[in-house]
C-alpha cells in the first residue's frame, strides 16, 4: 500500500465517520458515541484494502484483504475483478482463520518418534534445510536421480518442483490433481479439441447456453466462484438443465430433468445419445463435415448402442433418456456439455467417458460458439528466467510413465506407480519423497499402502501450513507461509472475462513461516543448484508484468487488476484445432496408435456384490479437500459429514436418520463413525459422503476424527489405461451398526450385461 | 417511513454459505454464535416433487418484534431522525427497539442487561447472548445499518456469489424488494400460530418454498424446537433474570 493511497482511504474513512455523526442516531447509535471511547468505524469499514489472490482453493479469485491496525479483519472479492466482483465463497471469507489458526506449523520440525506418530523437535531453518539437502544428495548418489519423487499441488509447490527437475528425476511432478482428479478429462479434451478444456479450469460457456448437461458435476457443492456465477446466469437466462447423477445433488434440485443413473454406466448413456442424434439427424452436419474427423468411425461404433439397450443398463426409463437428449439437441449449437472435472471414477473407461462428452459437444457443433466449449484467451505476460530450472530429465531404461500408460508423461508420474516402486523397488527404487501442497494420505487411494511405502523410504519431507496426516509421516516439516503472507506470481485468467493480477502479502509472515520461493531458493543453494537467479519473487513478478506493460506499482494503482478482451469464439470457416490432424478429432488417432480405443466403447464396471452398495463421494461448499477442516469458522459451519443412505434401503435395514454407523468395505477396511442422512435423494445401490472429513491427525485439534474419511475405505483401485490415474469409485461397503454388520438390500436389479464384483473372501473387522 | 427488507431467491441460491461467513468476518461474531446461517433442506419428497433446497436465515426485523416487547431494560426517551426528510420523532425504548425510520430491529448494547429474554422470545433463533464478553450482551443481525450509512451493502449481500439476496426498502415503490413482494410470489416464514410480520422474504420453485415453509416456519416455540446451542443460553438467561429480580 502506497502512502498516498493510504491517506486517501483514511480521508474517505473520516468522511464516512463525519456522515455518521451528522446523521446522529436516526438509524443506530454507534456504541462508541455512548460509551465515550474514541470513535472508530465498526466492522471492516475504514480498513486498508490490499489487492491479492485467494488460494483457499485453486480457482484463485482476485481478493482484497482488509487490514486494520496490522491485522487482517476481512477478505472480500476485488471489486475490479470481472470474474467474481466483490464476492468470495465461504472459504474465501474464512482465509483469516487459516492465517491465525493456532494449530499452524510455526517452526521447522524434525521427527523424534516413529513415522506417523507426530512427535517432533523444533529446529532452526538452517538445520532443517541442511538435513533435507543432505538426504537428497545421499539418496541421489546411492540410487540415482529417479529415486527422488516429488508430490506437488498448488502455488506453493511450483518453485520446489524446479529443484527436483534440476536433480534429474523423471518423478519431479506427480500431481494428485491429475492422477486423483482431472487427468482423464484433461487428456480426453487435449486429444479431441487440442487444448485442456477441463484441467485447472473448465472452458464451458454456461452463461450463454440454451441448455446445460451436468454429468456428475455438482456445481454449488463444488464452488469455483466465476464458474458458479456463469452457471447461474445461464439458468437465469432460461437455459434448460439436465443433471445425470446417482444422487439428487444441489444442481439436481434446480434441474429441468434429472436422471438418477446407475453408477458406472454414464458412457452407455452418452453412446446411446450419440447414436440417437446421428440416426435422427439431430446433429450439426455442417460443423461435423467441415471441422471434424472420425465421424464415420463414431457412427459405426455407436450403432449397437440404442436407447432401449441403454435403459436397463443405466436403470433409466427410455422416455426420460429420449426427453433429455431432445432437450439438449434442441439447443444446439448453444449447448453446454460440461466437460467434468474430477474424473477418476472407475479406472477403465474414465478417459473414454470424457472423450464421449467431447464427441457429443462436437456432434452438436457446440465448440467455439456462445454456449458451448470455448477457447482460452491467452493473456500477455513476459517470461522471467529467474526461476528456470534444469532441462527435461532423461528417461530411465524403464520409465514409470509411458512404459506403463502411454499418455502418463503428459502429466508426470502416476502416483500409484511411485508408491509401488517405493514398496517393491520395481522397475527401480524410489527412496525419497518431497511433498508440497498436498495431503497424500487423504488424497491417494489405499492410504494403508501409502503408509507402508513411507515406512520403507530413506527420507520424506514436506512443506506444510497445517499439521496434516502427511506432516505426521514426514521426517522434516518446513513451515510454509500462507497465500496471505507472500508474493507468488502473476495470475492470468484466460476464461470469458480475462484479467491479470498478482498475489501479494496482506500481512507479514507469522511465526517462522517462510515463502515457498525462499524455501526453494535456500534449498537449491545447499544442493549447488543455480536456478534461482533473483533474490525475491517481486523481481520475477516485475519481469513478467513487463509483458503487459505494467509494473507492480502501476498494477496497484489500477486496483491490483487489469482486464483484457476475451476471444472465446471462432468463425466456423476459420476453425483450427491444435490436434494432430488440425481438426476436432471425434476419433482420436493418437489413441489408436497406442492400441487404445480411438472411439469410446462401453466397458461395464462391476456392480456391487450382494449386500454391498457402491461408495460415492463429493464435496461440501465450505471445504477444500482436507485443507480447510481445521479452519475454525469452516469447521463450525460444517463440522462433520453425513452418510447418505436411500430411505427405502434404510427402512428395510431398520436404520434411522441421524443414527451413527460405520462403513466396512470389501477389503475389511472400516471408516470412523458417521451419522446417517436417510433420504430419497440417492439410489439404493450407492451410499454417499462428502470427501475430506475424518482427519487422523490429533494436532488438527478441531478436525481430528470429525466425521469419516472416504479415503480410508477406498482401498481398491484400477488405473486408467490411457494415463494411469487411479480410480476412486470402485469400492463397495456395508454398514456397521454397533457390533452388527448389516447387508444393504439389493433394490436395483443388475442386468446380465453388467458383471457383479466377486468378493475374494469375507473379511471383517480389519483396518481402521 | 421505510422498512428495510430482504428477498432471498432460492432459485439463485446454491447453498454455499458465503453469506454466513462474510457476516461472521464483518462483525467478528465468535464461534459458535451466528447472525446469519444456511441450513440444508432435503432432498425430500414434496407434493411438487423431490426438493433439495436451503434455508438462508437471519433476523427478520419483524413488524411486531417479540424480542422488543419482552426487553426489561429501563426505558429511555430517544429522538430519532429520518435521514431522508429530516423529520424527527420521540420514542421511548428499552435496550432493544425497532427503529421508526429504517424498520431495523436494533440493540443499544450499553443498556442491554444481558438477561437473554429477547434470545428466548425470538421464534427464529436469530439472537444470541454473547458470553465471550465479560458482561454478556444480546446480539444479532442489524441489516448492516452501520454499513448502509457508509454507503456499503450488507456484508451478506456483498459477498453472495450468485446475487441471490436482494435488499432494499419495502416502502419504496420503486425498489426491487417492493416489486417482488408486491408480485405476491414471495413467501415468509410464518404460520397460523406465529405471524409477527417478518421482513425477510423467499422466492423460488414452488417445491422449494413449500419445503422451506413446512420445515422452517415457526409454530409454537416449544422447548423441543429450541436448538441445542440456544437451549443452554435460554437456561442461563432464566437464571440471570431470577438473580436480577
Amino acid at each position: 500500500m502506497k502512502r498516498r493511497k493510504f491517506l486517501k482511504l483514511s480521508a474517505s474513512a473520516c468522511a464516512a465517520l463525519a456522515a455518521l455523526e451528522l446523521q446522529g442516531n436516526s438509524m443506530f447509535r454507534p456504541a462508541a458515541a455512548s460509551t465515550g471511547k474514541p470513535a472508530m468505524l465498526p466492522g471492516s469499514l475504514g480498513a486498508k484494502d490490499i489487492p491479492s489472490v485467494c488460494e483457499m482453493c485453486f480457482w484463485r479469485c482476485p481478493i482484497v484483504g482488509k487490514v486494520k491496525n496490522g491485522r487482517l479483519v476481512k477478505i472480500e472479492g476485488n471489486p475490479k475483478s470481472p470474474a467474481n466482483s466483490t464476492t468470495v465463497c465461504a472459504r474465501g471469507n474464512s482465509g483469516i482463520q487459516l492465517l491465525y489458526d493456532p494449530d499452524r506449523m510455526k517452526y521447522p520440525l524434525k521427527r523424534t518418534g516413529e513415522r506417523g506418530e507426530g512427535k517432533w523437535a523444533r529446529i532452526s531453518w538452517d538445520e532443517a534445510l541442511d538435513e533435507v539437502a543432505h538426504n537428497i544428495k545421499k539418496v541421489k548418489d546411492k540410487y540415482g536421480p529417479h529415486a527422488l519423487a516429488y508430490f506437488d499441488h498448488g502455488a506453493s509447490a511450483e518453485f520446489m518442483r524446479g529443484i527436483f527437475k534440476d536433480l534429474g528425476t523423471e518423478n519431479y511432478t506427480n500431481e494428485p490433481a491429475f492422477f486423483q482428479c482431472v487427468g482423464p478429462a484433461a487428456l480426453a479434451f487435449l486429444k479431441t479439441v487440442g487444448y485442456v478444456a477441463s484441467g485447472t479450469r473448465q472452458y464451458i460457456d454456461m452463461k450463454n447456453a440454451k441448455a446445460i448437461l451436468l454429468m456428475g458435476s455438482h456445481i454449488g457443492e463444488n464452488v469455483h466462484v466465476s464458474h458458479v456465477r456463469e452457471y447461474m446466469e445461464g439458468l437465469q437466462n432460461g437455459a434448460k438443465l439436465v443433471v445425470v447423477d446417482p444422487r439428487f445433488s444441489a444442481p439436481a434440485g434446480k434441474a429441468d430433468l434429472y436422471l438418477p443413473i446407475r453408477p458406472g454406466t454414464d458412457t452407455a448413456l452418452l453412446l446411446a445419445w450419440m447414436n440417437f442424434i446421428i440416426e435422427k439427424g439431430l446433429y450439426d452436419r455442417e460443423f461435423v463435415q467441415n471441422n471434424c474427423i472420425g465421424f464415420d468411425s463414431v457412427k459405426e461404433a455407436v450403432k449397437k448402442y440404442t436407447i432401449e439397450w441403454a435403459a436397463p443398463i443405466c436403470d433409466l426409463k427410455p422416455d426420460e433418456i429420449k426427453k433429455a437428449i431432445l432437450m439438449l439437441a434442441e439447443a444446439r449449437p448453444h449447448v453446454a456439455i460440461h466437460p467434468g472435472r474430477h474424473a477418476t471414477w472407475y479406472g477403465r473407461g474414465d478417459t473414454s467417458r470424457h472423450q464421449a462428452l467431447g464427441i457429443l459437444a462436437g456432434l452438436f457443433g457446440a465448440v467455439g460458439v456462445p454456449g458451448g466449449l470455448y477457447f482460452p484467451t491467452p493473456v500477455k505476460k513476459a517470461h522471467s528466467e529467474c526461476a528456470e530450472c534444469g532441462e527435461e530429465p532423461e528417461t530411465p531404461v524403464k520409465s514409470l510413465q509411458d512404459d506403463y500408460y502411454p499418455f502418463a508423461s503428459t502429466f508426470g508420474s502416476p502416483t500409484s506407480k511411485i508408491i509401488e516402486a517405493s514398496l517393491t523397488g520395481d522397475p527401480y527404487p524410489v527412496r525419497l519423497w518431497g511433498i508440497n501442497g498436498v495431503n497424500i494420505l487423504q488424497t491417494i487411494p489405499n492410504p494403508y499402502h501409502t503408509m507402508d511405502a513411507i515406512r520403507k523410504l530413506d527420507f520424506i519431507f514436506c512443506e506444510e501450513i497445517m499439521p496434516t496426516e502427511t506432516a505426521m509421516w514426514s521426517d522434516i516439516v518446513l513451515p510454509g507461509a500462507t497465500y496471505l503472507e507472500r508474493f507468488d506470481a502473476v495470475y492470468a485468467y484466460d476464461l470469458l472475462t480475462p484479467y491479470l493480477t498478482v498475489r501479494q502479502p496482506v500481512v507479514k509472515p507469522m511465526f517462522e513461516a517462510r515463502s515457498p520461493f525462499w524455501i526453494a531458493r535456500e534449498l537449491a543453494k545447499r544442493l549447488d543448484i543455480d536456478c534461482f537467479k533473483c533474490n525475491d519473487v517481486e523481481e520475477i513478478i516485475e519481469e513478467e508484468l513487463k509483458g503487459a506493460g505494467l509494473t507492480l506499482k502501476s498494477l496497484d494503482e489500477n486496483g491490483g487488476l487489469v482486464k483484457f478482451k476475451a476471444n472465446p469464439y471462432r468463425d466456423r470457416k476459420d476453425l483450427k484445432f491444435n490436434t494432430s490432424s488440425g481438426k476436432m478429432e471425434l476419433s482420436v488417432e493418437d489413441f489408436e496408435d497406442e492400441d487404445l480405443d480411438p472411439v469410446p466403447e462401453f466397458i461395464p464396471t462391476p456392480a456391487p456384490p450382494e449386500g454391498y452398495a457402491r461408495l460415492i463421494y463429493g464435496r461440501v461448499p465450505v471445504h477444500t479437500f482436507t485443507r480447510t477442516m481445521n479452519n475454525q469458522w469452516l469447521n463450525n459451519e460444517w463440522p462433520e459429514n453425513q452418510l447418505w443412505l436411500n430411505d427405502k434401503a434404510a427402512g428395510k435395514m431398520g436404520l434411522k436418520d441421524g443414527e451413527e454407523v460405520q462403513l466396512e468395505n470389501q477389503d475389511g477396511a472400516r471408516s470412523l463413525p458417521i451419522k446417517l442422512k436417510v433420504t430419497p435423494g440417492i439410489r439404493p445401490d450407492a451410499v454417499y459422503m462428502a470427501h475430506g472429513y475424518g482427519s487422523r491427525s490429533k494436532q488438527l485439534t478441531k478436525a481430528y476424527e470429525k466425521g469419516a474419511s472416504d479415503q480410508f475405505v477406498i482401498t481398491m483401485y484400477e488405473n486408467d489405461p490411457f494415463m494411469g490415474a487411479s480410480s476412486h469409485r470402485t469400492n463397495f461397503v456395508r454398514i456397521v451398526k454397533g457390533k452388527k454388520i448389516l447387508d444393504i438390500p439389493d433394490l436395483c436389479p443388475v442386468p446380465p450385461q453388467i458383471p457383479r464384483f466377486q468378493l475374494k473372501h469375507a473379511k471383517t473387522g480389519g483396518k481402521r | 417511513m421505510s422498512q428495510l427488507a430482504m428477498v432471498i431467491d432460492l432459485k439463485r441460491c446454491v447453498g454455499c454459505h458465503a453469506c454466513a461467513l462474510a457476516c461472521r468476518a464483518e462483525w467478528a461474531v465468535p464461534v459458535p454464535y451466528r447472525r446469519n446461517w444456511v441450513r440444508r433442506l432435503g432432498p425430500a419428497s414434496t407434493s411438487h416433487g423431490l426438493s433439495y433446497t436451503f434455508y438462508p436465515g437471519l433476523c427478520n426485523h419483524c413488524d411486531d418484534p417479540k424480542c422488543v416487547s419482552v426487553c426489561p431494560a429501563d426505558p429511555v426517551e430517544r429522538v430519532f431522525k429520518d435521514p431522508k426528510s429530516g423529520r424527527t420523532v420521540k420514542k421511548t425504548i428499552a435496550a432493544t427497539y425497532k427503529d421508526p425510520f429504517s424498520g431495523a430491529v436494533l440493540i443499544e448494547k450499553d443498556r442491554c442487561i444481558g438477561c437473554g429474554s429477547c434470545v428466548e422470545a425470538c421464534p427464529y433463533g436469530a439472537r444470541y447472548l454473547n458470553e465471550e464478553l465479560d458482561d454478556p450482551k444480546a446480539d444479532k443481525c442489524t441489516f448492516c445499518v452501520e454499513r448502509l450509512q457508509a454507503g456499503e451493502k450488507p456484508a451478506c449481500v456483498k459477498t453472495c456469489i450468485t446475487e441471490a439476496r436482494i435488499f432494499g426498502d419495502l416502502q419504496d415503490r420503486t425498489s426491487e424488494v417492493h416489486r417482488i413482494v408486491a408480485s405476491g410470489k414471495a413467501v415468509r416464514l410464518t404460520s397460523k400460530e406465529v405471524n409477527i410480520g417478518p421482513n425477510v422474504y423467499y422466492t423460488g420453485l414452488e417445491k422449494d418454498t413449500h419445503l422451506l415453509v413446512q420445515e422452517c416456519a415457526p409454530h409454537e416455540r416449544k422447548w423441543e424446537n429450541v436448538r441445542a446451542p440456544v437451549r443452554r443460553q435460554v437456561l442461563l438467561a432464566a437464571l440471570k433474570r431470577l438473580k436480577v429480580k
